[in-house]
């Protein structure tokens, strides 16, 4: 066993560092207080290749692996979580199963936009009365000779602000329940697609979480994703990989917040010392690295099996439960270690802390990670 | 047209750095390295100069030491080197800069090449003597300390750094030399798909035994870190207040007043 990144990974992440250091970190606050990513930060990350790491070049990807992947989405969550997200959702819940489960024309026509960040793509799943209960969804879909005809609702669309391509999720018969799901590409630009709102939230606040109305929407046959009433399956098989994202993320946050927090108790002094001379403060480094470390462990290993075209979805359900709980953990403590400054905004843990406590919610809650973890174990 | 761009692979200079056991250089136990940022400036001008010149020109880029070096080199090549030298060297940091110049002098001399890029000094020795000395090795036009460059039909342009902010501006001929200053220019990324690109590029290892002819003229006797200053009590307040917490401190910190 060898627990060290590759040479490779290595220039890769330092190259993603020093982007992160110069392009993110200095606008991350901003990013937050204004609730939105600049555009000229996304182009940024797409002509840096952020935005296609592990998709093979023919289809405008990078070329990398999984692993790589997830150091990406790690290291710009050190700085900004709600850019994290941007290119989790992005990468692992559009571009990927367009990859996965598309036809060689589906991929060649909708992947180079994507991987180039032209266009950000976007998850089409949750409905109001349909979140872990996935298979409950109600938008429906009927044929109308070449195309389909979609009508529903979607929310907490993360990335569906930006009207740029996605995968939808409708069923043919709501009785039918998961095996009347189907998938499809759609055009956000296209008509009956509207935008309700897009939700003011706790934290990540600069990405987009997006509530759609879909009235009449037509979709070319052409863009279903894979078979007819294979829906349920690519969604599962999707938010399966894209735990790892979300993993990287919650990896990046606490380590953000750790940093901050270590630097911190070296500088404040009270009661004539630096605070990291107080075991108070050094046990609660001790309990926020172990957590991180654990974390980054299980969140490689889940990427290097699915590099190794190996079973990973237990390992993708613990790292994405370990890490979001690491990550709100970590952030909290790293408040706790500022003291009242960590509560002021100038000190931005508080916005690590707010931004934290989502990924213990999407893609499948700690919930329905305990529920994968479990049946695995018990199959 | 052959380029050739050396750079070095140095510790991370918010690094906290202990001497090593023999107490000659720092411990490299913990450390993370990087590329000296003096060369960053070096590649990014040879590869603009690479792309100014198109396919007739080939740019190399040359590093010494161990294999951790090769991050280095990886890097120069997803900026755009075309391809790498490695000079195998687990002693690189005990050589002195004569030797690591003869190391380049002796792989460069006939290999033809029409500049050689080379930051103006190291960020970890900073002995700012590597770039000239293979300059006068191999007999080679020099100019240093470079804030700006253009070349045209075999004729560089170098703006070069004075004292005090002021400039100057040397005009030589190739084959040349040149040591690039912080500022040069703004050395680009290294993208995703570039990084990728790079993995195929052609790393040609030399192990350092094959081309080190010259023996050290300086040896590193000491490495240590400056001595500590003690902090300073600050007292505020006035007359009367300064004169009861001196004598408070007096009385709890030491035997005078008892």
């Amino acid at each position: 066993m060898n627990f060290e990144l590759s040479q490779d990974h290595k220039v890769l992440q330092s190259a993603v560092r020093d982007f992160v250091e110069k392009e993110i970190k200095p606008i991350a606050r901003k990013i937050d207080e204004d609730h939105a990513i600049p555009d000229l930060l996304v182009n940024k990350m797409g002509e840096m290749g952020l935005l296609g790491s592990y998709f093979p070049e023919e289809y405008g990807g990078a070329g990398l692996d999984m692993l790589s992947y997830t150091i990406v989405v790690e290291e710009v969550s050190k700085a900004c979580g709600s850019s994290g997200v941007l290119i989790s959702a992005h990468t692992s819940l559009c571009s990927g199963p367009i990859y996965t489960f598309g036809t060689e024309e589906q991929k060649k026509k909708w992947l180079p936009p994507l991987n180039s960040g032209d266009i950000i793509g976007c998850f089409l799943l949750t409905e109001p009365d349909a979140g872990s209960d996935a298979g409950a969804i109600s938008t429906s879909y009927t044929r109308d000779g070449d195309d389909f005809i979609v009508n529903g609702s979607k929310i907490f669309i993360t990335n569906g602000g930006y009207k740029g391509t996605g995968v939808l999720f409708a069923t043919s018969d709501k009785n039918l329940k998961h095996k009347g799901v189907s998938a499809f590409i759609i055009d956000l630009q296209s008509h009956g697609v509207v935008i309700l709102k897009n939700e003011n939230k706790m934290g990540i606040r600069g990405s987009y979480t997006t509530a759609f109305a879909l009235d009449n929407v037509r979709i070319p046959a052409a863009n279903l994703l894979g078979q007819e009433g294979q829906g349920f399956k690519i969604a599962m098989d999707t938010l399966n990989g894209g735990r790892i994202g979300i993993a990287s993320q919650a990896l990046g946050i606490a380590e953000g917040a750790f940093e901050r927090a270590l630097a911190y108790s070296r500088e404040r002094k009270q009661f004539g010392a630096p605070i990291c001379d107080l075991q108070a403060i050094q046990f609660k480094l001790a309990d926020m690295w172990a957590r991180i470390e654990t974390s980054k462990l299980m969140t490689y290993k889940a990427a290097c099996l699915k590099d190794a075209k190996k079973s990973y979805t237990m390992e993708s359900a613990m790292c994405k439960m370990l890490a979001s709980e690491a990550a709100t953990y970590v952030t909290r403590e790293a408040i706790q270690i500022h003291g009242g400054y960590g509560f002021i905004c100038d000190y931005e843990v508080e916005r690590m802390y707010r931004d934290a406590k989502i990924t213990e919610i999407y893609e499948g809650t700690n919930e329905v990670q305990r529920v994968v973890i479990s049946k695995l174990l018990l199959a | 047209m052959k380029i050739l761009v050396c750079i070095k692979q140095v510790p991370d200079l918010e690094s906290r750095f202990k001497p090593n056991t023999a107490g000659t250089w720092y411990d490299e136990a913990d450390l993370a390295f990087r590329m000296n940022e003096y060369d960053e400036y070096a590649v990014e001008q040879a590869v603009q100069l690479r792309e100014q010149v198109g396919d007739t020109a080939e740019l190399a880029v040359l590093s010494i030491g161990p294999d951790r070096v090769v991050e280095a080199i990886k890097k120069a090549l997803a900026m755009g080197c075309d391809n790498a030298v490695h000079v195998q060297d687990l002693q690189a940091a005990t050589r002195d800069p004569w030797q690591i110049a003869g190391i380049i002098a002796a792989f460069a001399r006939d290999k033809g090449f029409d500049l050689i890029f080379t930051g103006m000094q190291s960020q970890d020795r900073g002995s700012a003597q590597v770039g000239v000395t293979v300059a006068e090795l191999l007999g080679l036009a020099c100019a240093t300390t470079l804030v700006g460059f253009s070349f045209d039909n075999g004729t560089i342009t170098a703006k070069r750094e004075l004292e005090g902010g002021v400039k100057g501006v040397v005009k030589l001929s190739t084959p040349a030399l040149v040591t690039c200053q912080l500022g040069l220019n703004i050395p680009r990324y290294p993208t995703l798909p570039n990084i990728m690109k790079a993995k195929k590029k052609e790393i040609t290892v030399i192990p350092v035994a094959e081309i080190l002819k010259e023996e050290a003229l300086a040896t590193t006797e000491k490495f240590y870190p400056p001595a500590k200053k003690g902090g300073g009590m600050v007292l505020e307040g006035d007359m009367g207040d300064l004169v009861d917490k001196v004598i408070g401190i007096l009385k709890e910190k030491t035997a005078v007043l008892r």
